[in-house]
C-alpha cells in the first residue's frame, strides 16, 4: 500500500533561486543592450513600443565536445528513406541537439532569453551605469522655473484659497463638542452655524523647479557619398543620442536638416530615406540652424545640441566657412558634436582590433588627420575641446564607443 | 476539476501493486506526493528531491520548463521518481485518472529498477534525502553568514558545477589506497630490480574524481568551500547510476507499466486514453533518440525472443553501454531506421555518415554507444600534482575534440578553484594543444 500525500498549500520553493537568477539576467540584458542598439529592429520606435531583446542565456559552463566529424549524433530516421552523404535540416539537427541528454546534458546549444523591454527602460539600462563624470553633467543644464504649490493650512487667507474640507471639518468637531457638553441639542430645529473661527485656507508657497528642455539639431550630409550603409551608421547614432537625451530631459525636441549642396529641414522619414546626388557643402546646413535657432529656439530658454554626421567630405572651398559656422553653433550650444562615417576608419579603434596587427592607435590616427588641412576634420582642429567633440564611426560596434567617448569626458 | 479521488488512486494502487507482485518485481515502498502544476516545475527543477541546496542554475531550469511548457513545446511529465527508500514519486493533480494509473504503473518500473539494478548498490536509498537536506541547510548557513554570503557560495558552486560529471564512471569499484599501491611497487620493484616508478608521485594513478581531488589537495581552499565543493560531489555521485542507465530505466518502466496495464482490469473509459499517451511516450523522435523509445524497443525484443525472466536478469546486471552492445543488431539498427550524422564545418551543415545497412550498421551502434549518457561528456583526468603545486589535467582524447571556448571557461573555473597554476592538455586537429 502505497502512501498518498496531498499538498495543501502551495510553495513555491523555487522562487529564490528565480529570484537570483532573474538578478544574472538583468546583468546579462545591461551587457547585450550594447550589442542591441545598432540593431535595425529598435531604431525609430516610439518610448512605449515593446522591442524584443535576445539575451544570451547564463551558460553552465562544462567541458563538451565539439561540433565536428568525430562527434557523431545518432537519431532514427522513421519512415523515411535516407542515405549516406544526405543533407539534413538544420532545424532538425538542431533539435536533435537536446538528445540523449539525460543527467550528462553537455550540447553547446545557443540559450537565449527574449526579455521585453520599452525603449524607456531600455535607455535606463544603458544610461544608468553611464557614470558621467562631474564636468560631463554640465552638459545637461535645467532652467528654473517657479511653480506654485499648496502647502499646509492656515486660518487667515484670501477666499479664492478656502478649504471647504478643513472648515467643515472644524464645524463638525465643535458641534460634536457642544453636544458633549449640553449646550446644543442636535434633535432640535436650531441650525448650528459657521463660525469664523472655522475658516481654514490654504497655504501656498512658491516652488522653485527645474525645468528642463532640449532641441536637438540633427544634421546629416545625403550627397552621392553617403550610402545607405553610412546612413544607418548615422541613423543609429543619432537613435542612440535621441534616447539618451530623451531620458535626461522632461522636453525635448528634434530638428532634422539634411544637406548635400544645399539644405533643407525634412521630417525623420525624408531624413533616413531620402537621398540625392551631387556634392557636399557643409555650410548650408550649419546656416539653416543658425536661423532656426534664431527664430525658434532662444538659447535662453532651450538647451541646444547639435550632432552633424557627414563621410568626412566636403568642397575645400567651403571648409573655412563651416569652421566659422561651427564656432557660432558651439557658442549657442550645450554640445556639439561632428561625427566623421566611413567604414575605412576601422583602424581608429584599437581595441577592437587588438591582436589582429596593423591597427593604428587611435592617438595616432586623429593625430594624423588632425594635421590633414585639406580634410574637415583637420580643419575643425581649432575648435575641438569638451563643448566640441568629434567621433568617428565605421561599424555598428562603434556607435556605443563614439557615445561614450562623447559623454565619457574624452575629446 | 478532476475526474478521481485519492480513494480511487488507492484502490488502483492496490491492483497495480498485486499484478507487480505476481510479476516477480520488487521495489521500494513508494510515496506519492500530490501536488499542482506549479509544484510540479518546482519539483522538476530540483530533480524531483524534496529538498535541495540553492543555486541560481535550478531557477533557470525553472524558468526554462515553464516557457517550453507555455510555448507548447513539452508536456510536463506524467512522471517523476527518485530513486530512495521509500521512493517519492509525484502525481500531478490535474493530471486525470487514467494518467496517473500509467504513472503510478510507471513508478512501480523504476523503483524496481532503483532496487536491482546493480549501479544503483552504493546510492545509499536510505539516507540520501537526509543527505540533501542536510547540505541544503549547510548551504543556507554559508549563504546566511555575513562573512561569507551569497556570492561567494555561487563562485565556488559555479566552478564546481563546472566539473560535475568529472567524477568516477563505474560505481562501486574499490580503488587501491596509497598504501596498497606502494606495497604492489615495492614487491615490483624486488622482483625485478630495473623497474623504476616515482613513489612519491601524487596522484599515483590517474585520478578522475576532479572535484575530490581538488578539494582535498588545494592549499587554497577555506574550510567551508572544500565542504561546498564535497557537497557537489556527492550530489554528482548519486546521479551517476542514472545518468549510466538512462535507456534501460526508461524502457524498463513502460514495459512495466504496459504489462500491469495490460494484466490489470481496466474499463475503456481509463485503458484508451492509457493507450494513447503510451503510444506517444515511447515514439520515436524524428532525427534524434527517444531513450523511452529506444529502451522499450529493446526491451520488449528481449521479452519476445528470451523471455520476461531474461529480461529481469538483464535488468540487474546492464548498464546502458552493455545492454546496447549487447541487444542492438543490424536487424534493430534497420528496423529503427537509426543513422548517424555529423557537422560538416567545410559545408556548415549536417549530413548523414552511417546507416543502418550491413556496411553501417556496426558503426551505427558504436556511435549509439558513444552517444549514451556519461558517453557524452569528455574525461579529463588529474595527471600530476607537481612540488611548486601545479596541477595538469590531462583529456582523455577518444577521436572528439572539446569545444575550445567551453573548455577554456572551464579551464577557467578550474583554475579559480584550485588557486595555483594549472595546465590542460588536449588535442585538437590531431595536434597537442595546451591551455
Amino acid at each position: 500500500m502505497s502512501v498518498f500525500r496531498e499538498h495543501k498549500s502551495i510553495v513555491d520553493r523555487a522562487a529564490s533561486d528565480r529570484a537570483r537568477h532573474k538578478k544574472k539576467i538583468d546583468r546579462a540584458i545591461k551587457e547585450s543592450i550594447k550589442d542591441v542598439v545598432a540593431e535595425e529592429s529598435i531604431i525609430g520606435q516610439n518610448g512605449k513600443k515593446k522591442i524584443r531583446i535576445p539575451v544570451r542565456g547564463l551558460r553552465e559552463y562544462r567541458f563538451i565536445f565539439g561540433k565536428n566529424e568525430n562527434n557523431k549524433n545518432v537519431g532514427t530516421a522513421g519512415d523515411h528513406d535516407i542515405h549516406r552523404g544526405q543533407k539534413i535540416g538544420k532545424k532538425r539537427a538542431e533539435k536533435a541537439e537536446g538528445q540523449g541528454q539525460g543527467q550528462g546534458g553537455n550540447e553547446a546549444g545557443e540559450e537565449y532569453y527574449d526579455v521585453e523591454v520599452t525603449l524607456e527602460e531600455l535607455a535606463e539600462y544603458l544610461f544608468n551605469d553611464l557614470q558621467l563624470p562631474d564636468l560631463e553633467k554640465k552638459k545637461f543644464r535645467f532652467i528654473s522655473q517657479e511653480s506654485i504649490k499648496r502647502k499646509g493650512y492656515r486660518f487667515k487667507g484670501i477666499r479664492p484659497r478656502l478649504s471647504k474640507k478643513e472648515t467643515i471639518k472644524r464645524k463638525i468637531r465643535r458641534k460634536k463638542m457642544a453636544i458633549a457638553a449640553g449646550t446644543y441639542d442636535p434633535n432640535s430645529e436650531e441650525r448650528f452655524p459657521f463660525h469664523k473661527n472655522d475658516l481654514k485656507y490654504h497655504h501656498i508657497k512658491p516652488k522653485e523647479k527645474d525645468h528642463s528642455s532640449a532641441v536637438v539639431f540633427f544634421l546629416m550630409d545625403v550627397s552621392g557619398s553617403m550610402t545607405k550603409e553610412r546612413k544607418y551608421l548615422a541613423r543609429s547614432f543619432f537613435f542612440l543620442l535621441y534616447q539618451f537625451l530623451r531620458y535626461k530631459y522632461e522636453r525635448i525636441e528634434v530638428v532634422f536638416i539634411s544637406h548635400s549642396t544645399d539644405a533643407s529641414r525634412v521630417n525623420e522619414d525624408e531624413f533616413f530615406k531620402k537621398g540625392t546626388v551631387g556634392g557636399t557643402l557643409v555650410s548650408t546646413a550649419l546656416d539653416l540652424e543658425l536661423e532656426i535657432i534664431d527664430k525658434e529656439y532662444h538659447p535662453n530658454s532651450w538647451n541646444l545640441y547639435t550632432f552633424y554626421a557627414g563621410d568626412g567630405e566636403n568642397w575645400s572651398a567651403d571648409n573655412e566657412i563651416a569652421l566659422e559656422k561651427f564656432k557660432s553653433l558651439k557658442e549657442l550650444s550645450q554640445l556639439t558634436v561632428y561625427c566623421e562615417i566611413n567604414e575605412h576608419l576601422t583602424a581608429m579603434y584599437p581595441d577592437e582590433l587588438a591582436g589582429t596587427g596593423g591597427a593604428f592607435e587611435w592617438a595616432e590616427v586623429s593625430t594624423w588627420k588632425d594635421e590633414d588641412p585639406a580634410s574637415l576634420w583637420g580643419v575643425l582642429n581649432p575648435c575641438a575641446d569638451k563643448d566640441f567633440k568629434r567621433v568617428t564611426i565605421a561599424e555598428p560596434q562603434h556607435i556605443w564607443k563614439a557615445f561614450s567617448t562623447i559623454f565619457g569626458g574624452q575629446t | 476539476m478532476s475526474d478521481w479521488t485519492v480513494d480511487e488512486l488507492a484502490y488502483w494502487d492496490e491492483k497495480i501493486i498485486d499484478v507487480g507482485v505476481d510479476l516477480g518485481l520488487d521495489w521500494y515502498d513508494i510515496d506519492y506526493e500530490i501536488i499542482d502544476y506549479q509544484e510540479m516545475l518546482g519539483a522538476m527543477a530540483y530533480t524531483g528531491l524534496p529538498t535541495h541546496y540553492r543555486h541560481w542554475s535550478f531557477g533557470k531550469e525553472f524558468e526554462r520548463t515553464h516557457t517550453l511548457y507555455n510555448l507548447g513545446m513539452t508536456g510536463l511529465p506524467y512522471e517523476m521518481i527518485i530513486n530512495s527508500n521509500p521512493s517519492i514519486a509525484y502525481l500531478m493533480r490535474e493530471n486525470p485518472l487514467s494518467t496517473h494509473l500509467l504513472t503510478m504503473a510507471h513508478c512501480v518500473g523504476h523503483s524496481d529498477f532503483f532496487k536491482q539494478n546493480r549501479m544503483f548498490r552504493y546510492t545509499n536509498p536510505d539516507g540520501i534525502i537526509g543527505q540533501f537536506k542536510v547540505a541544503a541547510k549547510y548551504v543556507r548557513t554559508l549563504i546566511e553568514d555575513p562573512s561569507i554570503g551569497i556570492d561567494r557560495v555561487e563562485k565556488i558552486l559555479d566552478a564546481a558545477h563546472s566539473i560535475k560529471y568529472q567524477v568516477p564512471r563505474t560505481p562501486g569499484i574499490q580503488y587501491k589506497s596509497r598504501d596498497e599501491w606502494l606495497l604492489i611497487q615495492k614487491r615490483l620493484m624486488q622482483l625485478d630490480p630495473t623497474y623504476d616508478v616515482n613513489l612519491e608521485k601524487v596522484p599515483f594513478e590517474a585520478e578522475y574524481n576532479l572535484l575530490q581531488f581538488i578539494g582535498e589537495h588545494s592549499r587554497n581552499l577555506k574550510d567551508w568551500e572544500r565542504n561546498l565543493i564535497n557537497i557537489v560531489e556527492e550530489n554528482s555521485k548519486y546521479f551517476i547510476p542514472q545518468a549510466l542507465t538512462k535507456i534501460m530505466n526508461e524502457g524498463w518502466a513502460c514495459t512495466i507499466h504496459q504489462m500491469i496495464m495490460n494484466k490489470m482490469e481496466v474499463p475503456d473509459n481509463l485503458h484508451l486514453p492509457f493507450l494513447k499517451l503510451h503510444n506517444q511516450v515511447v515514439r520515436p523522435h524524428l532525427g534524434q533518440i527517444n531513450p523511452y523509445h529506444l529502451g522499450f524497443e529493446l526491451f520488449q525484443k528481449i521479452i519476445k525472443e528470451e523471455g520476461f525472466e531474461e529480461a529481469k536478469l538483464i535488468r540487474e546486471v546492464h548498464d546502458d553501454m552493455t545492454f546496447l552492445r549487447n541487444y542492438v543488431d543490424e536487424e534493430f539498427v534497420r528496423e529503427q531506421n537509426l543513422f548517424t550524422y555529423s557537422f560538416k564545418k567545410d559545408h556548415k551543415y549536417n549530413t548523414i555518415d552511417d546507416v543502418g545497412d550491413r556496411v553501417g550498421w556496426k558503426q551505427v551502434r558504436a556511435e549509439l554507444i558513444r552517444n549514451v549518457g556519461l558517453n557524452r561528456v569528455p574525461i579529463i583526468y588529474v595527471d600530476n600534482l607537481s612540488s611548486d603545486f601545479t596541477l595538469s589535467l590531462i583529456h582523455e582524447h577518444d577521436g572528439r575534440d572539446l569545444d575550445l571556448k567551453y573548455a577554456q571557461k572551464v579551464f577557467e573555473y578550474v583554475q579559480a578553484l584550485w588557486g595555483d597554476e594549472v595546465k590542460l592538455i588536449t588535442e585538437i586537429e590531431n595536434e597537442t594543444w595546451e591551455f
